[in-house]
């Protein structure tokens, strides 16, 4: 691969030392003169009618100055659930967390007294967290039109994916496996709580707001509002992470709109961390059925997927349950139900569909490959997938490169050995576990400005979730500009200011923004070769609206695979990562500094959902557990190992500089290497996340 | 949080007639305390800063016992040469308690006299904590809830440095409106069968002002040992605080104390006798560990730590051995 100047070297983000030093001003640390702030008022239900609510104590209390409810609230979250009608404030409400009211005062201790004031008289309904059971007659029903909620295609049927003849593929089978594994509930526990601030201006509404997309969060607020676009900006200059669950807009957005417009001066809305934890989508839960087929070979003949996904009783994400993709095979079925549930919503977490589903099917092709005496790693290099869904090529794979070169790091072939082998009571193991994440192409827009100093204003509609996305701009601007990076400066994360941007969510801002930077980039060049440098006060300014794709017939996706090496006490339980090798193609890696720091941060999350993290709920009452970083067992320094990170850099033909997509990969195959890690050092398979203490003196037991 | 007015007595009897003021709570560190007021657990009308009183954070040795004032940061504590020295598992069980920021903040006698951690409790179920008349756990989610001493409430004592001080036989002296009183430190802990909603004998208004530890045996040798379900910021899964007196290789004596599995600091008498007079060879922990759970009574998700308090019990012994 040529080396470039800017691109590829490792680049420290352009805005580390305002972070580092205080200096960034986070939505938290916005303040306005007057400005109220705000609570929300939660159901202590999974399920219940509102018979009445009862303001007058909380309107009565001096300094409360507007109170929002049902009753004079009527606002549709409009992307809170794309199926079904979600309201700021239902009735019922469907999950303990659910928002009832929001009360602003002058000060947010008082905004929380008026709050407990609030008498609400509930009729409790019954409910359900289970999403098997949910589909069962007799459930409750959590939204009209019954529990199993609607597909892709918006049907009431679970979203189905055949290729073959499912039968014909077991037919085929020398051996057929059957297993069946669940996931939990986990948090994004983002280090950064819900945040707004809302202030009007005339009918001009601005929006303070830690979004992972400015251009999303615009439109869609305007739509709920009922104003027009033109009338709202959004702004967000640094935020403090969201991994999936600062998507689009938010309800706590609006409510703090709404609450602003009533009592006439801004409005900060802040959630706790305990809000945050129980009122905010994570992961969802997973049931997953798997029957796989195989050839004495070890050529697999079918994978058959009945899946469930626990959504929660409203719709803002997918509901998938990913995976098969990785393996080549001709007849595969996958049937996954998204169910609504009375839990905490589910929606967007890093690589949405994957990490659980690949759990589920790595550990049974680890389990497949031990029974037919091959080693693991030779059974993924033998069925990982050459062609997409087997019909469609890739636009670059580096696969095959990422198994051998992660393999060699971990010195597979000296620590791998039968499972369960060893005697003494500490037992160590290693696995691993192979994934690949769709590489979106698609529309975004840059401007870009040159003044007569030769300085590059580069205008992106960015807000850097934690991607180092501005700095990644930079580096693309300067690259294509032939400049210095001090050359470059970023204008981001203000509606106002910058053009549309596909927004931070599906690792798409490196190919789709970064493209119409590069697009941008060359028209300037073209000016300034046809004009000259600008004069004086003149400028010279390209704009890029593009919207590229690969090659038509042609699959572009990122790869990777995980190897874990663990430490299990067998006495008592105790499990350590010990050796963490993580093998990326991404194509080309336009800046290995932050890259490497996603690759860790994903590595890291998957090691915490295998080992410890998940939402517990009281089956008896439906109510949240242990929400929040000490109950919900977050990864902390100590439980993070160092993690290697290599990578493996196809030359793919799109996207700017040959760049893939990173971000979501990075935890996709974590969990699975980490399962197959134990596997292999206790010779006992843990079948449902997490793989906590007591499961694993369980199987030991 | 609900409005609250706060005092900085300037000394212990000041402090106690505060303390005496309606809805009065005493505050060391407030590390725990601050966010159970956040959560309308406690709702006080009064804070009494003890932080503010003199002298209350030292450790003096006076003929071989040694005394350590109430208000000590778990981390001073965890640092103190002395407690290093001589009482090592006080030190380790402090310096094993959250995170740093917790023990640079937190007191001793906060640790000790911490409220459980018990999830239906910490999330206001009506229990026997929160004045209610159950206890939750029993049909839920038990899996860290105790194993042994529980009932009607099975939560587990939340202290690391409590069973470290039962295994030291320490004395807490303990100040209130009827005047000073002292009783050993296994005497302070109650059961819940004794007062389900406390966790100690602590009267209304008493606060715990000092500890005072025995003088070291000469063979004395002690560990602290905590299992955790992540590598940091978690109460004991299971803790063992083991405090022998040897000569040479043979246990003159020994205390062994475990955290984690009762809702008091768990004594292990018959286990403690096994091993007086004994070379700790690893047979000898084996047979401690099966000893130290005899009577055990899991609930349905926490007979893992049936297997778990085995182990730790061997291991800890064999570590000292």
């Amino acid at each position: 691969m040529n080396t470039l100047n800017s691109v590829g070297h490792p680049s420290h983000r352009i805005d580390a030392l305002l972070r580092v030093t205080g200096r960034a001003d986070y939505t938290g640390d916005i303040h306005f003169p007057g400005m109220l702030y705000a609570r929300v008022l939660r159901s202590p239900h999974p399920h219940a009618r509102i018979r009445r609510i009862d303001l007058s104590r909380a309107q009565a209390l001096p300094g409360v100055k507007a109170i929002i409810t049902r009753e004079n609230c009527d606002v549709i979250w409009g992307s809170g659930d794309t199926r079904n009608h979600r309201y700021l404030f239902n009735n019922p409400v469907r999950f303990a967390g659910d928002a009832v009211a929001a009360v602003a005062a002058t000060d947010r201790h008082l905004a929380e007294e008026a709050m407990r004031l609030i008498q609400v008289d509930y009729e409790t309904l019954p409910f359900v967290l289970d999403p098997e059971e949910a589909l069962k007659p007799g459930a409750v029903e959590i939204q009209p039109g019954g529990n199993l909620s609607p597909n892709n295609r918006n049907e009431r049927q679970p979203e189905v994916y055949k290729r073959g003849k499912i039968d014909e593929g077991f037919q085929a089978a020398d051996r057929v496996f059957e297993d069946h594994y669940t996931s939990s509930h986990i948090n994004n526990a983002q280090l950064e709580p819900r945040v707004a601030i809302a202030q009007w201006e005339g009918d001009h509404l601005t929006v303070y707001t830690p979004t992972q997309g400015i251009s999303n969060c615009h439109t869609e607020t305007a739509r709920d509002l009922k104003i027009p676009p033109e009338k709202v900006r959004i702004v967000c200059h640094f935020m403090g992470g969201g991994f999936g669950n600062k998507n689009q807009n938010h309800d706590f957005e609006l409510m703090a709109a709404v609450l602003a417009k009533q009592a006439g001066v801004p409005v900060k809305l802040e959630f706790t961390r305990k809000e945050d934890f129980v009122s905010v989508h994570g992961r969802w839960p997973t049931k997953q059925y798997y029957k796989i087929g195989v050839r004495n070979d070890g050529t697999l003949t079918a994978i058959q997927l009945r899946g469930y996904s626990g959504m929660g009783p409203y719709r803002k994400g997918a509901g998938g349950i990913g995976g098969i993709e990785i393996y080549q095979c001709p007849h595969v079925e996958r049937s996954v139900s998204q169910v609504y549930t009375n839990m905490a919503v589910s929606a967007n977490l890093r690589a949405p569909d994957y990490p659980q589903g690949v759990f589920g099917l790595e550990s049974l092709m680890d389990d497949i490959a031990y029974s037919l005496k091959m080693d693991p790693l030779d059974f993924r290099l033998k069925n990982m997938t050459r062609k997409f869904n087997d019909q469609v090529p890739y636009t670059s794979i580096g696969l095959e490169e990422c198994i051998r070169r992660g393999a060699e790091a971990m010195e597979w072939k000296k620590r791998f050995h039968a499972p369960g082998e060893g005697a003494g009571p500490i037992k160590r193991g290693v696995g691993m576990a192979m994934g690949s994440f769709f590489s979106n192409m698609g529309r975004s827009s840059a401007v870009i400005d040159v003044d007569s100093g030769g300085m590059y204003h580069v205008h992106v509609g960015v807000t850097d979730v934690g991607t180092a996305a501005k700095t990644t701009m930079a580096l693309i601007a300067a690259e294509e500009l032939g400049v210095p990076l001090e050359k470059i400066n970023i204008i981001w994360g203000d509606t106002d200011r910058c053009p549309y941007s596909v927004g931070e969510s599906g690792s798409r801002t490196t190919t789709h923004t970064g493209h119409a930077v590069v697009e941008a980039a060359k028209d300037l060049k073209r000016q300034i070769a046809e004009k000259g440098m600008p004069q004086g006060k003149d400028i010279l300014t390209a704009t890029a609206n593009t919207n590229p794709a690969a090659a038509p017939n042609t699959a572009r996706y990122s790869f990777v695979a995980h190897f874990a090496e663990v430490e299990v006490e067998a006495d008592t339980g105790r499990v350590r990562v010990t050796k963490y090798v993580a093998a990326h193609d991404s194509g080309r890696v336009v800046n290995p500094l932050t890259a490497t720091s996603q690759v860790k941060g994903g590595a890291t999350m998957g090691i915490g959902m295998a080992l410890h993290e998940e939402l517990l709920y009281d089956r008896a009452s439906g109510l949240p557990l242990n929400a929040g970083y000490y109950g919900a067992r977050v990864m902390t320094h100590l439980d993070s190992p160092e993690i290697e990170v290599h990578w493996i850099e196809t030359e793919d033909p799109y996207g700017p500089f040959g760049a893939k997509t990173l971000g979501e990969p990075t935890i996709i195959p974590s969990v699975a290497a980490v399962a197959n890690a134990i596997y292999n050092a206790i010779g006992k398979r843990v079948r449902d996340l997490p793989i906590t203490r007591d499961k694993i003196l369980g199987v030991l037991a | 949080m609900k409005s609250f007015a706060n005092v900085n007595p300037r000394n212990l009897k000041d402090a106690v007639a505060q303390l005496q003021k309606p809805n009065a709570v005493a505050v060391g560190g407030g590390s725990d305390l601050l966010g159970m007021v956040k959560e309308h657990l406690v709702e006080p009308d009064l804070l009494v800063h003890l932080r503010a009183l003199r002298g209350l954070d030292q450790v003096s040795s006076k003929g071989g016992e040694v005394a350590i004032g109430g208000l000590i940061t778990l981390d001073n504590l965890s640092h103190e040469p002395l407690i290093r020295d001589s009482y090592k598992v006080l030190a380790e069980a402090a310096g094993s308690v959250a995170t740093p920021q917790i023990r640079n903040a937190g007191t001793l006698a906060g640790n000790v006299c911490q409220r459980p951690w018990c999830w239906y409790y910490r999330n206001s179920f009506p229990c026997f904590k929160n004045g209610g008349n159950r206890c939750f756990s029993i049909t839920g989610e038990n899996q860290f809830h105790a194993i042994f001493g529980g009932g009607p409430s099975f939560i587990v004592h939340p202290s690391d440095t409590a069973p470290a001080l039962v295994a030291l036989d320490a004395k807490f002296r303990v100040t209130g409106p009827a005047g000073d009183r002292t009783l050993a430190a296994a005497d302070f802990f109650a059961l819940p069968k004794v007062n389900a909603s406390r966790e100690n004998v602590l009267a209304p208004g008493e606060v715990l002002v000092s500890i005072h530890l025995p003088k070291a045996a000469s063979g004395a040798r002690s560990t602290y040992h905590k299992v955790l379900d992540r590598e940091a910021w978690t109460h004991a899964v299971v803790s063992a605080a083991i405090v022998l007196d040897m000569d040479q290789q043979i246990c003159r004596s020994a205390r062994v104390v475990l955290g984690g599995v009762a809702p008091i600091p768990w004594r292990l008498p018959k286990v403690e006798a096994m091993l007086a007079g004994q070379r700790i060879t690893p047979e000898l922990a084996a047979k401690a560990g099966e000893a130290a759970v005899e009577g055990a009574n899991p609930l349905a998700k926490n007979g893992y730590k049936i297997p778990l308090t085995k182990a730790v019990v061997s291991k800890t012994l064999l570590s000292l051995a």
